[in-house]
């Protein structure tokens, strides 16, 4: 009985750290949301209230970092690596993007360079290399 | 690196579910061992051999060359 535990056990904790990661990253962006139409919505650019809305969003934010280590590290070890690879690949893919972004900014190419659309590559690059890494390790 | 992990599951009638139930990991994982596409690491190498009863090299043989 102690095998079937060990797998429900990977299964409780990969849940747990689910929830907990859910939970973390639906803070982040609230407090990012707060943060970012706050100044013009809810507190005329006061600079105090400004400033303790950043504060909170970046705590949010270290939460949220802790939640997904966690989570990496609840996973069985094909998934932490597919995670980890992707990772490797998203870091990689987003440093060309940011400077090739850049770039075509410096040489007017581009107005209105938004960083919000290198994170946009980071996600979405990381998103399409776990589902092809794992797809193709695991296809049966 | 070779296995054969397919042959053992089969002789002991484990379902790849099962053997994953018995080392904590998912059933993916042990379908991914058992075409080869992914090589365990030394800790759950020690699991799956202790699982059979078996050592380690009498599981997994290095590729030639």
């Amino acid at each position: 009985m102690t095998n079937t535990s060990e797998s429900s056990s990977l299964q409780q904790d990969l849940r747990r750290t689910t929830r907990l990661l859910f939970v973390c990253t639906a803070a982040w962006v609230a407090t990012t949301a707060v943060a970012a139409f706050g100044p013009s919505s809810l507190w005329a650019y006061s600079v105090s209230e400004s400033q303790v809305a950043i504060l909170v969003n970046v705590v949010a934010g270290i939460l949220m970092l802790f939640a997904f280590y966690k989570h990496l590290l609840s996973m069985d070890e094909l998934q932490r690596k597919t995670h980890l690879e992707a990772m490797a690949l998203s870091l990689g893919v987003t440093m060309i993007f940011t400077v090739a972004y850049v770039s075509f900014e410096t040489a007017n190419l581009l107005a209105n360079a938004r960083p919000s659309n290198i994170l946009f590559v980071m996600g979405i690059t990381y998103f399409g290399a776990v589902v092809v890494l794992w797809l193709k390790r695991t296809a049966e | 690196m070779k296995n054969r992990l397919k042959v053992l599951r089969a002789e002991r009638n484990w379902t790849q579910s099962e053997l994953a139930d018995r080392l904590g990991v998912t059933r993916q994982t042990i379908n991914a061992i058992e075409k080869n596409k992914y090589d365990p690491s030394l800790p759950l190498a020690f699991k799956l051999a202790g699982v059979f009863d078996m050592t380690i090299e009498a599981i997994f043989t290095p590729d030639e060359g």
